[in-house]
């Protein structure tokens, strides 16, 4: 089964995440666990999102559009990320939540999918590590 | 540039999805959506969810293991599903997403998404 793991960081968080100085320390505890479920094959895309400052969200009402900055959530921790796993099952996915190197300062919320993200796009967003270094 | 749209639908849309006599129409407007986003070569993956009460949060405080049902934001809509799309600007960004099928009863989040990690 696919789940989504919707990573919600809090402000420390996304502050070390994007601070040039604790960057490099962030990213040393992510990168191994980003690797280690992709090595177990449960890794079937990741997507890593700008501070919840550059958000933007719209809504469409009587034909007007009506933008506002900011989040939709108004939630203490913010989502920075999504995660979405190949599992046999919800428990591995819950493992795999529980292994998360954040998770003392986040909040991890499983979703399972409606539809698999491999057929219902045309080609996600995958974590290339060995490229991308 | 590369932005994720995260769908916050509202409890009628989710309802939608499995009222028989709703159901096709509602994935039929997604689908040709998607279709749109295809053909313009800019869709970069995505997901939809089952609904939030399938929902399961987890956190770790003082070495505890918290976990609970529901999903964790409180909010009216919720969220539904999530894409990516690869466009010029946060403009065009908006106008794809002002298309959705969601657009007209919940709320699009747009958000730029990180290029995509380094391995030192």
């Amino acid at each position: 089964m696919q789940v989504s793991l919707l990573i919600y960081q809090s402000p420390k968080g996304f502050a070390e995440r994007d601070d040039p100085d604790q960057r490099a320390t962030f990213w040393a505890e992510r990168i191994p666990y980003y690797n280690a479920i992709r090595a177990s094959g449960a890794l079937a895309a990741a997507v890593a999102l700008q501070p919840p400052e550059t958000a933007v969200t719209l809504r469409l009402r009587n034909g007007q559009r009506i933008v506002e900055d900011g989040p939709y959530a108004d939630t203490k921790e913010q989502l920075g990320g999504v995660l979405v796993l190949d599992v046999p099952d919800l428990a591995g996915a819950v493992d795999w939540m529980w292994r998360f190197p954040g998770l003392n300062t986040a909040v991890v919320e499983l979703r399972p999918n409606l539809t698999p993200i491999s057929s219902a796009t045309a080609g996600p967003q995958k974590i290339d590590l060995e490229k991308a270094g | 540039m590369n932005y994720s749209i995260f769908i916050y639908e509202t409890a009628e849309d989710f309802a939608k999805r499995s009222d028989p006599a709703r159901s096709e129409a509602h994935f039929g407007g997604w689908m040709k959506y998607f279709e749109g986003l295809r053909a313009a070569g800019i869709m970069r993956g995505g997901s939809g969810l089952m609904p939030p009460d399938t929902a399961t949060t987890v956190k770790l405080r003082s070495g505890q293991r918290l976990v609970e049902d529901g999903p964790y934001a409180d909010t009216k809509e919720q969220l539904g599903g999530f894409f990516m799309i690869e466009v010029a600007d946060l403009d065009a960004a908006l106008d794809w997403a002002a298309k959705c099928p969601a657009a007209a009863t919940g709320v699009l989040e747009i958000r730029p998404n990180l290029p995509p990690m380094k391995q030192d």
